[in-house]
């Protein structure tokens, strides 16, 4: 009786509550891709930063490295690696490892073309001008 | 040990004297009361990160507070106190017996929510026009943002308004049968509760 | 164990196991790796170690969801499961797949799987949690229909019940979310707002409607409370878990291109996504206070209880210290966020799947509840594991902290790889806290063989 009608009432507001918010979720995603135009700088979407991408994926570099945050932690942010080092460094970075210091962390050498490493630096360069709202506090990342 | 006891079956029926009329009857059930609470407590963390980040843009919030349209918003107070009076009087029925007669007050309720929800869709038009969005500024983010949820919580407590009325309508309330009724009036009254709070805040306060 | 085909649950639950082992295996080796730098390079590098330390273990929380959902429906629905070789099958085809991938992470580079397995064609991989390759993937997703196919038809023709409706509705929303994985588009903000609609809708959303089921069910079985009473708060945590964890999803959306209102959107519903967690943890206590029966299985409970604490401190309190916006901005990406994962994934979804093994293994093998001296064991792999989990969290908290303050808070920061020297210490005391934990799971494999008289079956 009243315990039934109880559960039947909060199975109601499950499924009302969820279906509201699904809405709200799915307005402010409406609201938010219309937004990104402003903060994504998409015009600097280049087919090199496409294909920059594509080796950052294909090698994994999230495995190690945190990308505006999101990644691993066992090696540094690259979300601002190019302002902090340029597109020369991150290069010539890439061609030399690993370093084989002793008991230091050590990165893969990929055997990445001349051309894979400017789209890689295209794809880094264009990803440290999205707006992030001055995320990272510092050039350390 | 509390086993023992449970499996045991009294011999008489042990029966401890029914309290006198001084425990209070809570309307409605104690999980929409938990929800109730839960509301107010997400509305009530809007409100103060309203006021705290009113409190680092003052000036700014002041000069977009003049833009907001306060006779659309007073409109509104009317419509929800009078949408909640409406709803009294028909629990009130539903209490006495009638049932029935609960339902077309339940409607002049619903009928005021959906005054409240036009007004506020022509408000909305208006404003957006003008260029306000999520994204134009901070005060028009909590205005858009608090009004907005408020609004959805307004569509809501109208489909329980409808609920409602459909149990009035086929008798389903009376004294002994209230649970349902009157959980549905605690909502739409903590609906309205907020608003009572968001006009003043948002619309008027400086 | 009530209906015959429940017994399908049990090979899912000893691979689920079997992956844990694994998966604690490279987390030691990686562990390792953070202060031994070159520790199995160039053999197993720290990202593949890590990409199988990670996929072992969505992997192992999925055979432990299916079997648990294979043993309970059943008993739920009062009928044998629609078809026991449908799920035997893809028992097979789930393991060998998955043995498949992580032995395709550790004998070929990476960019060689991905030419090798489509990449090309639709680029899935590359992505944190997410590194299958495209054929991995369309097995799980085919996996996955023919799990909820065979788990919806034996709902279908059997008794409706709450616990069953929820697990069924978390299920299929793990289902349809992962789809997202399949979205990868070249906007990296765009990539970045869906993936979390795979990760945050997963763990902070229809997960919890799995974990909370499968939770009640135990509850229910141990305790003997009332199932009006269960059912009822059970959509109460669930509405609770998805009112604050849909719009919680902005935390993710503060600092990656995203408007800048999901700064405040996110911070104010994900600040009150511990409610369900600590929800959970009253109503398990609340329920064994309650109970009317002194069920045998005394391991199932401690289990169950420690369930709803650590889930709470893990994902409920960690969570909360590194929500707000403001604390985030300096805390992003960094050991806070690992100290926060570990004890939030262990607490809620590891021992979860514990529990119900705990429950549920006893009465596969034909028995109600363990030897004493089984169940002892047990409960020392408990404590073992939880204790040693608190202090991996609580090392990783501190070495957040000092990290936090080094590189991102200090008016001379530091750079990265020189802070983590400067943490060194923590990740050692953090090293020793996992080997401890190895123990606990050692323990936890002993239990299962360690002798005595069980708890007989009642039947009653």
């Amino acid at each position: 009786m009243s315990g039934t009608f109880t559960k039947a009432m909060a199975r109601n507001i499950f499924y009302g509550g969820t279906v509201f918010f699904f809405l709200l979720l799915v307005a402010l995603t409406f609201d938010t891709m219309s937004g990104l135009p402003k903060s994504d700088n998409r015009a600097n979407l280049t087919p090199s930063v496409l294909a920059g991408k594509h080796i950052w994926e294909t090698r994994n570099c999230i495995g190690c490295h945190t990308l505006l945050g999101e990644g691993a932690y066992f090696a540094p942010e690259l979300g601002n690696v190019y302002p902090r080092r340029g597109p020369e460094f991150i290069k010539a970075w890439i061609k030399s490892q690993p370093t084989g210091a002793p008991g230091r962390r050590q990165m893969p050498q990929f055997n990445l073309t001349e051309q894979e490493l400017d789209d890689l630096v295209a794809f880094l360069k264009y990803t440290s001008e999205i707006n992030t709202q001055k995320w990272p506090p510092n050039i350390e990342g | 040990m509390n086993t023992c006891a449970q499996t045991l079956m009294p011999s008489l029926p042990v029966q401890a004297p029914a309290p006198a009329a001084a425990v209070r009857h809570l309307p409605g059930d104690l999980a929409i009361w938990v929800f109730i609470f839960a509301e107010l407590l997400v509305f009530g963390v809007f409100f103060i990160t309203y006021a705290f980040a009113r409190s680092n843009n003052v000036e700014l919030f002041n000069a977009e507070q003049l833009a907001l349209d306060r006779t659309s918003g007073a409109v509104n107070t009317v419509l929800l106190l009078t949408s909640s009076f409406l709803v009294v009087r028909a629990v009130q029925f539903a209490q006495a017996g009638e049932s029935r007669r609960a339902a077309p007050w339940l409607a002049g309720a619903f009928a005021c929510g959906g005054g409240f929800v036009v007004v506020k869709l022509f408000e909305y038009a208006e404003k957006i026009a003008a260029g306000v969005s999520l994204s134009s500024s901070t005060f028009h983010m909590f205005y858009l943002s608090l009004t907005f949820f408020h609004f959805m919580h307004v569509i809501l407590g109208m489909v329980i308004l409808v609920a409602m009325w459909n149990g009035a309508r086929n008798g389903r309330y009376g004294p002994d049968n209230m649970n349902g009724i009157e959980t549905g009036a605690a909502y739409w009254h903590m609906v309205d509760l907020v608003w009572l709070i968001l006009f003043p805040l948002i619309y008027v306060m400086r | 164990m009530k209906y015959s085909s429940q017994s399908v649950a049990l090979p899912y639950f000893i691979a689920a196991i079997g992956l844990f082992v694994g998966q604690i295996i490279f987390g030691l080796a990686m562990g390792l790796q953070y202060v031994v730098g070159d520790f199995l390079f160039p053999e197993i590098p720290f990202n593949v170690a890590r990409m199988v330390h990670t996929n072992l273990l969505i992997v192992w929380l999925l055979f432990g969801f299916m079997g648990a959902a294979y043993f309970l429906i059943p008993e739920e629905t009062e009928t044998e499961l629609y078809s026991p070789k449908l799920a035997l099958l893809m028992f097979w085809v789930f393991l060998i797949a998955g043995a498949a991938t992580i032995l395709g992470y550790l004998l070929v580079p990476y960019s060689t799987l991905a030419e090798m397995t489509g990449n090309n064609i639709l680029a899935t991989m590359g992505r944190e949690f997410l590194e299958q390759p495209l054929l991995t993937k369309i097995g799980i997703v085919i996996v996955a229909l023919a799990f909820l196919f065979n788990i919806s038809m034996t709902m279908l023709k059997g008794r409706k019940t709450v616990i069953s409706i929820v697990l069924l509705l978390g299920l299929w929303g793990l289902a349809v979310f992962f789809l997202f994985s399949f979205y990868n588009p070249g906007n990296l903000v765009k990539d970045k707002f869906y993936w979390w609609w795979v990760v945050h809708l997963w763990v902070e959303g229809v997960w919890e409607l799995i974990m909370a089921a499968m939770l009640a069910f135990v509850l229910i079985k141990v305790t003997g409370v009332d199932r009006e009473v269960i059912e009822k708060w059970l959509y109460v945590i669930i509405t609770l878990a998805l009112v604050t964890g849909l719009i919680g999803t902005g935390h993710h959306y503060f600092w990656i291109g995203t408007p800048q209102y999901w700064q405040w959107w996110g911070s104010i519903f994900s600040a009150l996504e511990p409610i369900p967690f600590f929800a959970m943890t009253v109503f398990a206590f609340n329920m064994v206070n309650r109970r009317r029966r002194e069920h045998p299985n005394k391991a199932a409970v401690l289990w169950a209880l420690g369930t709803g604490v650590m889930a709470f401190l893990g994902a409920g309190v960690w969570g909360f210290l590194h929500t707000l916006a403001p604390v985030n901005f300096y805390t992003h990406g960094s050991q806070i966020t690992a100290a926060h994962g570990h004890m939030a994934f262990y607490g809620a979804y590891v021992l979860v799947v514990l529990t119900i093994i705990s429950y549920a293994m006893p009465l596969l093998r034909g028995r109600a509840a363990n030897s004493e001296r089984s169940q002892v064991c047990e409960m020392w792999a408990f404590w073992l594991m939880t204790i040693s989990m608190v202090f991996i969290t609580l090392f990783l908290t501190a070495a957040g902290i000092l990290q936090v303050w080094l590189q991102r808070v200090s008016d001379t920061p530091m750079p990265f790889m020189q802070v983590q020297d400067q943490i060194a210490l923590f990740y050692w005391m953090r090293l020793w806290a996992g080997v401890v934990f190895s123990i606990g799971l050692v323990t936890y494999l002993v239990s299962f063989f360690v002798k005595g008289e069980s708890k007989p079956l009642i039947t009653a």
